[in-house]
């Protein structure tokens, strides 16, 4: 089995256009939540949404003018990622180079633009045809048509997956790309987390669910608030990270350094509820994520919590977290990074790994922004409010765990060259 | 009207080289579409005057002058024999 290196690392999220840009924001604690556009309010007065901190499509080629948001996303953090690795597109060993993406909701709004599309058309009394409409809608609006720019866009003829697994999609992109380097199947891949579904329909539908946080009175910004006794549920955000993986040969033979080691990566399914979650199974996920990485809980120095902000899912990822890591907890420290940028779904695993990552490297960890009155059953260290800095870190964890009941956990350490 | 919508969207959008379109013998199948090519050139049309053309698989066997002719009949056999005023601009 090969080592396998992060060798780059992207990112477009509501706290910044770029990955440095995000992390420095989110060291600061400052929180980028903010009130839906006219179009949704007038409908759901009370939501809160983290949009993206730049406009992706103003980053792009005008080629990619007209794919969907999501896929612009992809490719705005795919490039950052790829530049930031050194490389450029067609390598010569595309076959061995894969694509994983990871992305809740393929195309949110190519389908709501075309049911507004539709739905003006009926209204317009016979001036318009309701059925014509796009006829590239169906590759804008398919799960894999991030994956597929990506490709195409840097000539890559290895594997070109799309993993649909809800709030844990991307971290299972990553964790797949992993083993399938680490195991000998590719020497390098793309993996990418993007979401864009901010649309006036997809959030109708969540908003059903009843898990959307109420804004704060004081402060909008500061509303999404895990394992605090105020918690009210999350807020939706949107954007993409990507991060290259490649084999420590194939990095070593072109001096590229590493950014760290992706080393364990552990994953299970709840098989009980649809939406609440299972406290035995988040164990397994971590504790396989430890084993694979060959580590034990005390390697541990930062976890970067999934966080949601509801209060199933801070209270049984707590006793999850204390489960594994027990005598360890002493020397962890954990924060939730979605209290600053929202929730990305498809997107979150993957952005909150490469904030893990940036700080392990750094030394800087950041906080829980909103945690000011913790919840007393949710006891552990959760950084709250402000970012640590001067910290030793060897090593990190991440968790997403899914509606569907779907969990994951990866670990990456530094890499010593 | 219909010819510079075409045009437009064949060189700005798709990168053909406006040379091309000088040639009054010009055939579709020297503009290097292909089937999904030619469906969102058609849908530019299509957009502004409401209704989907019939088979464009016909055009690639066609001269460009013939095709833009054959695309003028179908409007106006939608509009009561007018042709309608069409904005330069896409309405998306």
């Amino acid at each position: 089995m090969t080592k396998v290196l992060i060798t780059g690392m992207g990112a477009i999220s509501p706290l910044g256009a770029d990955l440095p840009g995000s992390f420095a924001r989110a060291l600061a604690g400052d929180c980028a939540i903010g009130p839906a556009s006219a179009d949704i309010a007038k409908w759901l007065p009370n939501v809160l949404l983290a949009r993206a901190a730049a406009e992706p499509h103003t980053m792009l080629d005008a080629k990619h003018a007209s794919l969907d948001r999501a896929s612009q996303f992809a490719l705005v953090a795919a490039g950052e990622a790829m530049s930031a690795a050194g490389i450029t597109p067609q390598p010569g060993d595309a076959r061995r180079f894969g694509v994983f993406v990871g992305i809740g909701f393929g195309g949110a709004h190519t389908v709501d633009g075309l049911y507004e599309r539709f739905q003006s058309a009926v209204q317009s009394e016979g001036k318009r045809n309701p059925t014509v409409v796009h006829p590239l809608s169906v590759p804008r609006m398919m799960a894999n048509a991030a994956a597929a720019a990506i490709s195409m866009t840097y000539g890559l003829n290895g594997p070109s997956n799309t993993y649909s697994v809800a709030c844990a999609s991307s971290a299972i992109a990553i964790g797949e790309a992993f083993h399938a380097i680490r195991d000998g199947y590719l020497d390098a891949a793309i993996v990418v987390g993007c979401e864009a579904m901010l649309t006036p329909g997809s959030l109708l539908a969540w908003n059903a669910l009843r898990v959307m946080a109420k804004p704060d009175a004081n402060n909008p910004a500061r509303s999404c608030r895990p394992f605090s006794q105020d918690r009210s549920g999350f807020v939706l955000g949107e954007g993409g990270a990507a991060i290259v993986l490649e084999s420590a040969a194939r990095a070593q033979a072109r001096q590229q350094p590493a950014l760290g080691e992706l080393c364990g990566y552990g994953r299970s399914s709840d098989a009980a509820h649809l939406t609440a979650p299972s406290s035995a199974e988040q164990v397994f996920a971590m504790q396989q994520a430890l084993a694979d990485a060959g580590l034990q809980p005390q390697h541990i120095q930062y976890l970067n919590a999934h966080g949601t902000a509801t209060e199933a899912g801070d209270v049984v990822e707590t006793e999850s977290i204390r489960s594994v890591f027990g005598d360890a907890l002493q020397q962890l420290a954990i924060s939730s990074t979605k209290s600053m940028h929202g929730h990305l779904i498809g997107a979150s695993g993957i952005l909150e790994f490469a904030l893990a990552v940036m700080a392990m490297n750094s030394g800087s960890l950041p906080p829980t922004a909103t945690l000011d009155t913790p919840d007393p059953r949710c006891d552990l260290d959760f950084i709250p409010q402000h970012a640590r800095h001067g910290c030793q870190v060897e090593a990190i964890m991440s968790n997403s765990f899914a509606f569907g009941g779907s969990n994951a956990s990866l670990v990456a350490r530094r890499h010593h060259a | 009207m219909l010819e510079e919508i075409i045009k437009n969207y064949l060189i700005n959008t798709k990168g053909k080289d406006p040379a091309l379109f000088s040639d009054p013998a010009l055939q579709v199948s020297a503009l290097g579409l292909d089937s999904l090519d030619m469906v969102e050139m058609l849908f530019e049309i299509e957009d502004r005057c409401g209704f989907q053309l019939p088979d464009p698989s016909r055009y690639p066997k066609m001269a460009f002058r013939e095709m833009l002719d054959d695309i003028e009949k179908a409007i106006r056999e939608h509009n009561n024999g007018e042709l309608p005023a069409f904005n330069l601009e896409a309405g998306k």
